[in-house]
This record gives structure tokens, C-alpha cells and sequence, in this order.
């Protein structure tokens, strides 16, 4: 298990009630498998489920079937 | 030159910094303001802009990179703030200076449109007791499926 820093922001930040966290996942593991583990995990975790939810890996935009892999720094949700 | 910031900005210092001797034929430029969103008095409405330090100004690099690529331009300068604002604050100035108007126009048109939607800036209203993150509209969606044409 890796720890992956993960932030959020806007509306979403408001929806989970954090900015920010910490969470344990398996890697590699892709955007959409780990919205799965945040919905699982986080109080109202499941608005990271709903259409038009964006991610990015290090600051660069993802889809849902792109890899979180070993290095990664930050993983950010986000509407636009 | 690309600046994320709190503070408020001079638009007359940020058109010198476009004018380069000898060279520049045109300067065109926008600048964004926080409108009145609410009946309620200004004092009891607020604006906070958001925005994802690091990806924010790439973002905004790469929307003026994009923008050197498709015209021929001599300077770009976007500055963008952040926090909390007021009813008829300045938000946003975007100034592009090129050799003639048409690519100057076109591209401060280009870098706003694409900066609404891209740009990871997010903008929250409160009137009163009561706050709402503004969602990006089907205006700006048209206006930016434009450039891909």
C-alpha cells in the first residue's frame, strides 16, 4: 500500500468537508478505481461518483483511465 | 508574464509593459469585474475566487503558449486574482500586444475564453447568509467551442 495525498477543491471541498487527505491504495490504480476508494472512505464520499468530476495527476488534467503510478505527488478533484 | 495574485493591478502599468519600441502595431486588451450578483447591499455580498496553485499557472502558460502558436504576437500578459473581492473589483486583465489589431483581438479573445474554462479558477457567491460555487455556463462553452473550429 502507497500513501497518495489527495485534494479537493470548490464545490467538492464543500461536499467532502476537507481540503485535503491522506489515503492508502495499491498502485497502480486508475482515477476511477480511486474515486471508488474515496466514495468508500470519505463522509459524502460518493459526489467524486457523479458526472462531470475532474481529476489531475501533479497538476496535469487525467481521465478516469489513467494510472496513478509510484511518484506521484498529488491527485486533485475538481469541477471546471 | 502570467501573475496569480491577491493584490489589485494597475492596468495603465500592465499597457506599458506591452508597448515594445519599434515594434509595436497594436495592443489590445480586457479586463474583468466582479458585477453586481444580488439585490442585497454590496456590504452584505461577497466574491471569493479559488484557484490550484502550480496548476492554475500552467494552466495559464499553456493557454498562452497555444495562443503564441496560432498568431503572431509580441507580448502576452495575463494577471488573474484570487480571494476574496467586491462588486465592481477588478479581476482579471488579459492584454496582448502584436504588430496589427486582428491578431491582437483575436488573441486576448482566444486567452479569456479558454482562461474561463480551463484555467482551474473557481468562483464562489454569497449574498447574505447563503453561498453558491458558480458553475461554468453553456455561454462560455459556445463561446470556447469557437476556437476549434
Amino acid at each position: 500500500m502507497t500513501s497518495i495525498k489527495v485534494v479537493f477543491f470548490a464545490s467538492l471541498k464543500d461536499g467532502v468537508g476537507m481540503s485535503d487527505c491522506i489515503i492508502d491504495a495499491d498502485l497502480p490504480i486508475s482515477i476511477a478505481e480511486l474515486k471508488a476508494v474515496l466514495a468508500d472512505h470519505l463522509d459524502n464520499g460518493q459526489i467524486l461518483l457523479k458526472d462531470g468530476v475532474q481529476s489531475s495527476v501533479d497538476f496535469e488534467f487525467t481521465r478516469d483511465s489513467d494510472l496513478v503510478t509510484a511518484g506521484v505527488r498529488e491527485v486533485a478533484f475538481f469541477h471546471l | 508574464m502570467i501573475l496569480v495574485q491577491e493584490e489589485d493591478f494597475d492596468v495603465d502599468v500592465l499597457y506599458k509593459r506591452l508597448l515594445h519600441a519599434n515594434k509595436t502595431g497594436a495592443v489590445a486588451m480586457f479586463v474583468g469585474l466582479v458585477r453586481q450578483f444580488s439585490d442585497l447591499p454590496n456590504d452584505e455580498c461577497s466574491f471569493e475566487l479559488e484557484h490550484y496553485p502550480g496548476m492554475t499557472e500552467r494552466n495559464l502558460q499553456a493557454i498562452v503558449d497555444e495562443a503564441n502558436q496560432r498568431w503572431a504576437l509580441i507580448d502576452v500578459c495575463v494577471v488573474h486574482r484570487v480571494g476574496r473581492l467586491s462588486v465592481d473589483d477588478q479581476i482579471v486583465f488579459v492584454g496582448v500586444s502584436a504588430s496589427h489589431r486582428a491578431e491582437a483581438f483575436q488573441a486576448c479573445d482566444f486567452i479569456m475564453d479558454y482562461l474561463k474554462s480551463r484555467a482551474a479558477f473557481w468562483k464562489k457567491e454569497t449574498q447574505g447568509a447563503k453561498s453558491h460555487w458558480v458553475e461554468a455556463n453553456e455561454k462560455d462553452q459556445h463561446s470556447l467551442a469557437r476556437w476549434s473550429k
